[in-house]
């Protein structure tokens, strides 16, 4: 406990380190709020959205639409990846396919995303759909093909079906990439979400960024900004790095980083 | 624990290099009685692990038939343990649950297959690491799994290949008296894959010499049980023995 402590604090002392510079450097530079706002604008920015409700609406708006995005990617991505990777022949066929769309932006899928949803939840739900499922559908294609023929020779001689292959061996064999690829895959969607709702709605954090811009609230920025890394580093630091030590660090099948 | 019957056996495959059609195993027959040792013997490349491999049904053979218990063998199966020399554990399963899987794809339930999981451990000496997990253990006793978990499947034979052949000298030397205790203890049938030729006449009833797919010659072990290094090492049958089988595989 004492060791989560200090690592936490050592975690926090530069963001406290940067965060005494702005409070102090930026009264006493005397800089326009127009072009970066104070640090107590800011806070006072901050209670004010929570207050009337609307941070917390663009939030809202913004987790929802990652959660329901890859739920939904991961939900199909998981089962086709495993079903790719059983067949060598179709995994190595569609290998190239699926790393191409892996690494096209997410945000490069708004256009037609809003040709095909309109402007609003759909369009946005789909570009996170779009940067988690190629991902882990991907990872896990990957992750099924290198399990050892030995352990899956294994399995199959100690009376393993069809379908305890598939729970037993295939998916937790490939689970250290599947999270792997959850987690390189949220991050995209994340960053491609704040992009989209910059352009197609007029609900969530990039909404607020971007409307603020226009009435120069340059505290509104920052505090969205602010919100977009935050939020960030609790979803990893809080739900995926301790998913990841629970399971495929204690199996061995990482290296701790 | 039942017999098992190969005849004629033979591979033959494509080999995309050479361009031509190889026969790794070439008109092979073997019998081995039910709780019978048998070692297979050979350099590498002789065709001993392809044997392997076909008995467990991971690859299909070309020609004749193979035998368990009089039914012939069509793909891998639970009747046909098997001990690899990868180990080829469950990473993701404790220890207990490695030796649990066999039992648990049978359908057992919980309670009784950790007990069966508990009992076999014991046999082998890893009561206390039942809850830890493949690669927070040393390679011999990970082995010790290997060989525990194929056993608490109860499987009429059990194949084993090369599995001491990743591990250092001195855990070689403690595994294979140990899987002698076991052999006495449970008395498996046992087919046993092996380039070591001192390994192949210290476990064996009967040493089977290989080379380039044919069997050369079969020679029974008749050392008295239990055997220990300690006293085989200076053994003048043992060393006699040994020296014939080297001298097969070696003028082959």
């Amino acid at each position: 406990m004492r060791h989560w402590l200090s690592s936490a604090l050592w975690f926090a002392s530069p963001f406290a380190v940067l965060i005494v510079l702005w409070a102090v450097l930026i009264p006493y530079l005397d800089v326009n709020p127009r072009l970066f706002p104070h640090l107590t604008s800011v806070v006072e920015a901050g209670i004010e959205g929570i207050q009337d409700g609307t941070l917390i609406r663009h939030v809202g708006a913004s987790l929802l639409r990652v959660a329901v995005g890859t739920v939904l990617a991961l939900l199909i991505a998981i089962p086709l990846g495993v079903a790719m990777g059983v067949s060598p022949i179709v995994s190595g066929f569609l290998t190239p396919l699926f790393r191409f769309f892996s690494v096209l932006a997410g945000i490069a899928w708004i256009p037609i995303a809003t040709l095909w949803f309109g402007y609003g939840f759909g369009a946005i739900t789909f570009v996170i759909f779009n940067a988690v499922f190629f991902i882990v559908t991907y990872n896990t294609l990957l992750g099924v093909s290198t399990i050892p023929l030995q352990v899956r020779n294994a399995a199959a001689s100690l009376g393993a079906g069809r379908w305890a292959m598939l729970t037993e061996v295939l998916l937790p064999g490939a689970l250290p990439n599947i999270v792997t690829g959850i987690r390189t895959g949220l991050g995209f969607a994340w960053r491609g979400l704040i992009a989209a709702e910059m352009i197609a709605t007029n609900v969530g954090l990039g909404y607020m960024l971007f409307v603020a811009r226009d009435f120069y609230k340059t505290e509104v920025i920052v505090l969205g900004m602010i919100m977009i890394g935050v939020l960030w580093l609790l979803l990893d630091r809080l739900v995926l790095a301790p998913l990841e030590r629970a399971t495929i660090e204690r199996w061995g099948m990482v290296q701790r980083t | 624990m039942k017999d098992l019957t190969i005849r004629n056996l033979s591979k033959t495959y494509f080999d995309p290099y050479a361009g031509t059609n190889v026969t790794a195993v070439h008109d092979v027959s073997l019998k081995v009685e039910q709780g019978e040792f048998v070692c297979i013997v050979g350099p590498s490349g002789c065709g001993k692990t392809t044997i392997l491999n076909m008995i467990a049904g991971f690859i299909p053979h070309t020609g004749g038939e193979i035998l368990v218990g009089g039914r012939p063998v069509k793909g891998p199966g639970p009747d046909r343990g098997v001990v690899f020399q990868s180990f080829a554990l469950f990473p993701w399963r404790t220890v207990l649950e490695n030796v649990a899987f066999g039992p648990k794809m049978r359908g057992v339930r919980k309670v009784e297959r950790e007990k069966i999981a508990h009992e076999f451990l014991a046999l082998a000496k890893l009561t206390e690491a039942a809850g830890r997990y493949p690669n927070e253990l040393s390679g011999g006793m990970q082995q010790r799994v290997g060989v525990v978990r194929a056993l608490a499947n109860e499987p009429d034979v059990l194949l084993m290949d090369e599995p001491f052949a990743s591990v250092d000298a001195q855990t070689r030397m403690t595994l294979q008296e140990e899987l002698t205790r076991i052999w006495q203890e449970k008395r498996p049938t046992v087919i046993f894959i092996t380039h070591d030729v001192a390994e192949a006449v210290f476990l064996a009833n009967r040493v089977v010499a290989l080379s380039k797919g044919r069997v050369l010659e079969e020679i029974d072990v008749d050392l008295p049980r239990p055997r220990s290094w300690d006293a085989l090492n200076d053994d003048a049958r043992f060393k006699e023995l040994s020296g014939r089988v080297l001298q097969l595989v070696r003028s082959a």
